[in-house]
């Protein structure tokens, strides 16, 4: 028996843009009716990091098992869906071209329309699966492995990037600190966690916390990395607690700077980043102070999953159309401004 | 019994659809690494040629590999997800059987060779049978150097076909008894594929597609060097 209303409309998303295999259904862009991801940390731990090459692999593997999950989760015959989403880019192009051919097969032999969904965007509607009626203008802050940046959402498809980051991501900085450390991988969850016994007692710079909206972190990783040798005997904890205290004072500042001076109503966060546990408590005190509406997607939301990428496909299919089938995967794809 | 056949091992990407008549439709391009953006397109205009519906496949072959990592995966992703889709097995060949193809009657001993960059090449070795060709050794990859060797060694006459034995040919040009297959051979095609395919569909030799593989033959360079030099990243 099906899940779904006869008056919903039904998106697959997949999303394989990075090292996580994930495929979902989803409801008129915001009703989960199954959000299925295989992980594949553990082959990547030993490493350090993410190897391209071994998360292609992986994803071949893993995908067509993860879309006959995520169909059985949400008790969907393929007949029901109305479309297929799938992360066309920015992202690893091994790893992204897994997921498009998938997607591509699937809706030509389901004869269903496909969308290419743009993985930022569906960062930004991490917030919107959540929560349907969130209030426009809204300040999003991006923040993951691979990217830091503001946006703001002046209305759905309609968005202006404030800033990014210039060198390193938010994301990206955690790993190295923690790899410095000796912490092993992922860097964000473990420096988190040690945080929380430390304290923030190394005042370690705020890089660029005055100029505009734009974000830099290779600066704060290096005095990291200095501290760490000319004091050897310093506590991991609190060198952990100092670092996770510079980054998520410069995100707030420039969220809320963002929040106020772009006269928006609300703060909402996304991107594996937006799982760490100090971050989600400032922002929460930054929208208290200045009467911001904040709005945290759950952590497995933040994250990378394919229920965002299923509702941007939704939102996507019905304002812009399908996207045509000769879509290829693109590496470097910048968020749709207009 | 209609076999739907993708390849994407090497430059080229392509697809067929054949029947118990033979091949009933097939598309090939060979221009720009862009196996993704054609792939989707060209199995409709295929299937559209052969004037069949997508629902009456009742097989999915695919080539395997060995071949360049990108495009294969392009491949394999896109039969699975089609086999998925359809319901229907699948059958996995290789690469360098479908070289060796179009070339079975030779009486001489087959050595496909492709380009597997990085200045080495992937080869196996076969040998006429009644009805076709049999592999004889396993797919392998090695300096094109060390294939003239052995193929020296051997000291028998063989004809090398593939774009591994049209990139490294100036390799093998001046062994006795060594020679080469037409450069219009030099890529694996779904046309052979499909061939192939047939007749082991009549054999009942197909998997889920659970059970289908890419032939890689080499492990990931982080997994031969155990750590990576992350500091210079």
């Amino acid at each position: 028996m099906s899940t779904a209303e006869p008056s919903e409309q039904l998106i697959l998303g997949i999303e394989t843009s990075c090292d996580e295999t994930a495929a979902a259904v989803v409801a008129n862009g915001t009703r989960v009716l199954s959000n299925v991801i295989s992980s594949q940390i553990d082959l990547h731990a030993r490493y350090g990091g993410v190897v391209p090459e071994v998360a292609s692999r992986a994803h071949v593997t893993a995908m067509t098992p993860v879309v006959a999950q995520a169909l059985l989760e949400a008790g969907v015959e393929p007949g029901e869906l109305h479309g297929i989403a799938a992360t066309h880019g920015p992202g690893l192009v091994g790893s992204l071209l897994v997921g498009v051919s998938t997607a591509k097969a699937l809706a030509l032999v389901w004869d269903l329309p496909f969308v290419g969904v743009n993985h930022l965007e569906a960062h930004l509607y991490a917030s919107f699966v959540e929560e349907p009626d969130l209030e426009m203008p809204l300040v999003v802050l991006l923040v993951s492995g691979g990217h830091t940046m503001l946006v703001l959402m002046r209305g759905h498809g309609d968005y202006e990037v404030l800033g990014q980051t210039m060198d390193d991501a938010a994301g990206e900085a955690y790993d190295k600190v923690a790899r410095q450390l000796g912490l092993g991988y992922p860097g964000g969850p473990i420096i988190d966690r040690l945080a929380m016994t430390g304290k923030p007692t190394i005042a370690f710079p705020r890089p660029v916390l005055n100029e505009g909206y734009k974000f830099s972190f290779s600066g704060l990783k290096t005095s990291v990395i200095n501290h760490i040798r000319k004091n050897p005997d310093a506590k991991t904890e609190d060198v952990a607690a100092s670092f996770q205290e510079a980054v998520v004072d410069v995100l707030v500042t420039k969220a809320r700077r963002a929040a106020v001076e772009t006269g928006a109503k609300g703060l909402a966060t996304g991107g594996g980043v937006a799982a760490n546990s100090r971050l989600r408590e400032a922002v929460i005190d930054a929208c208290l102070e200045d009467g911001l509406t904040p709005f945290l997607p759950s952590r497995s939301m933040c994250t990378d999953n394919a229920a965002m990428v299923g509702a941007v496909g939704w939102w996507r299919l019905n304002s812009d159309g399908p996207s045509p089938l000769d879509t290829g995967a693109t590496p470097n794809l910048g968020l749709p401004v207009r | 019994m209609i076999i739907l056949g993708i390849e994407s091992a090497t430059t080229q990407v392509g697809c067929a659809i054949a029947g118990h008549e033979g091949v009933l439709a097939s598309a090939h391009s060979s221009r720009g690494k862009r196996h993704a953006e054609m792939l989707t397109p060209q199995i409709d205009f295929v299937r559209r040629q052969a004037r069949i519906e997508l629902s009456e496949i009742s097989v999915v072959a695919v080539d395997i590999g060995p071949g360049l990592y990108t495009g294969l995966r392009v491949g394999i992703s896109a039969a699975m997800a089609t086999a998925f889709a359809l319901n229907v097995p699948m059958i996995g060949v290789t690469s360098l059987d479908l070289l060796a193809f179009p070339v079975r009657h030779s009486p001489k001993l087959i050595v496909a060779a492709i380009d597997a960059r990085r200045g080495e090449i992937f080869h196996a070795f076969y040998r006429q049978v009644p009805g076709g060709v049999q592999r004889v050794t396993e797919p392998a990859v090695g300096a094109p150097d060390d294939l003239a060797g052995e193929l020296l060694a051997r000291g028998e006459d063989c004809l090398l076909v593939g774009d591994g034995a049209v990139r490294y040919a100036a390799h093998f040009e001046d062994l006795r008894g060594v020679d080469a297959a037409e450069p219009g051979l030099a890529h694996p095609t779904a046309s052979s594929l499909v061939q192939l395919a047939h007749a082991q569909a009549l054999r009942e030799e197909f998997v889920p597609p659970s059970e289908i593989a890419p032939l890689y033959l080499r492990k990931p360079d982080a997994v031969e060097a155990k750590r990576i030099a992350w500091d210079r990243k």
